[in-house]
């Protein structure tokens, strides 16, 4: 990140996310281990405001790339609700090195916690090293179609994301919600189409996602395509066991 | 004929009583509500009995067996003692639910207890797993996260290190 002072640094409008605005504007998040960069990203420190004694201190910063982030990508595509806010719990399926995960339990914080499942040995080695920094990381290496082989180490949910790549993603996804994922919460899916059918055009296979999901006792909320940053990739955000609207106000 | 549910948890093994369970209909809206709300749920379900892990390696042992379906001598031991004694000439005046129907039927065999696991007994751990702060105070406020953070990464470390190929297993 470029432009030395003149970097500010602003609030997004989902919580626990902010834009640097200096030569070019940046997506980042609060770095919850300052001075260390997780997979060598841009770390941005700014002035924070004087506390009360008159001391100044240092707020650090890491860069979020889009285009290595498909979280990061569905944000700058203008989603509405990403569920995953501060004090919030995330069940995190396919993990992979932690780079996203890494961003999200920036996000979280302190009082949330990320259960990051990634089944391949050779990033989960990364995924634990990222994990021993920052303990709000459970890192589970287990395969996420097996749900039951990790519920020990699972708690309740607010929040399943998922980026497994995997034909049957949409199920993989309901059965862990089935098992963790709190009434009311939300999934958040990004579809590869070209993994789940490299046959069918792209919006054919995320319409067929979303009704999978619609089966399982999901109800579609919205759906983002990761464009310019991913081909034929799209965000799919669904609330998992609906409240009945049954009082008026209550 | 009294109904348990054994629940697994980072910290230890619970064993928890269902008073009354609605067999059916369980998405029902009124019967999720009456899991959600923590009074009523507590009012239904009541914890009979909690064993704490002893250590790290005891927590590791169990997590390991309990992901591969085995009964080990600790869940032994402590449904032998929770649970009520079954006489030999009769059969048991009780149900264990259990969320994995491996470990379930394992314990059938093992142990002689009558087994199920069915959407029912999924339902009701889900509400365990919702409130079970509650039912045990001491993993109040962060405790059972911390808990589950500890053993996530030395079960993790444990599955990595296994692997002495060193490469991906990949799925085909």
């Amino acid at each position: 990140m470029k432009g030395g002072a003149k970097v500010v640094v602003e609030p997004h409008r989902h919580e626990g996310v902010f834009i640097a605005r200096g030569k070019e504007d940046a997506l980042c998040t609060l770095n919850s281990s300052p001075g260390k960069a997780v997979y060598g990203e841009k770390l941005i420190s700014v002035e924070a405001p004087p506390s009360e004694d008159g001391t100044t201190s240092k707020i650090e910063y890491r860069v979020w790339n889009p285009f290595r982030s498909k979280l990061a990508a569905a944000i700058l595509g203008g989603v509405d609700g990403i569920h995953i806010v501060p004090g919030a719990k995330v069940l995190y399926l396919g993990a992979a090195a932690g780079t996203t995960v890494s961003h999200v339990a920036d996000i979280v914080g302190p009082s949330g916690c990320v259960y990051a499942v990634e089944f391949a040995h050779r990033p989960g080695r990364d995924l634990i090293n990222m994990a021993k920094s920052r303990t709000n990381v459970i890192p589970i290496i287990e395969d996420a179609r097996h749900p039951l082989k990790y519920r020990m180490l699972v708690g309740m949910v607010d929040t399943v994301f998922a980026d497994v790549a995997q034909p049957d993603q949409a199920r993989i996804v309901a059965l862990n919600s089935h098992y963790f994922l709190k009434n009311g919460g939300h999934c958040v899916i990004s579809i590869k189409a070209s993994c789940v059918d490299s046959t069918a055009s792209p919006e054919a296979v995320f319409a067929q996602e979303v009704s999978k999901l619609k089966t399982e006792n999901f109800k579609p909320k919205e759906q983002v395509t990761l464009e310019p940053y991913e081909r034929d990739h799209a965000v799919v955000i669904a609330l998992y066991r609906p409240p009945k609207k049954s009082k008026s106000k209550d | 004929m009294s109904f348990f549910v054994l629940y697994e948890s980072a910290s230890g093994y619970a064993l928890l009583e269902v008073m009354e369970a609605e067999e059916v209909g369980s998405l029902l809206e009124e019967v999720q509500q009456a899991v959600l709300d923590p009074q009523r749920f507590c009012r239904t379900v009541k914890l009979k009995g909690f064993q704490p892990f002893t250590t790290a390696e005891n927590a590791l042992e169990n997590v390991n067996a309990i992901s591969e379906q085995i009964v080990t001598d600790d869940l032994k031991n402590f449904l032998e003692m929770n649970l009520p004694k079954v006489k030999k000439s009769k059969s048991a005046s009780f149900q264990l639910g259990c969320i994995e129907p491996g470990l379930a039927s394992a314990i059938q065999d093992r142990l002689g207890f009558p087994c199920r696991s069915d959407e029912t007994v999924k339902e009701i751990i889900r509400g365990i797993r919702v409130h079970f702060h509650r039912f045990v105070k001491e993993l109040d406020g962060g405790v059972g996260e911390k808990a589950q953070l500890g053993l996530g990464h030395s079960y993790s470390r444990a599955k990595v290190k296994m692997n002495p190929a060193r490469s991906d297993n990949m799925i085909i």
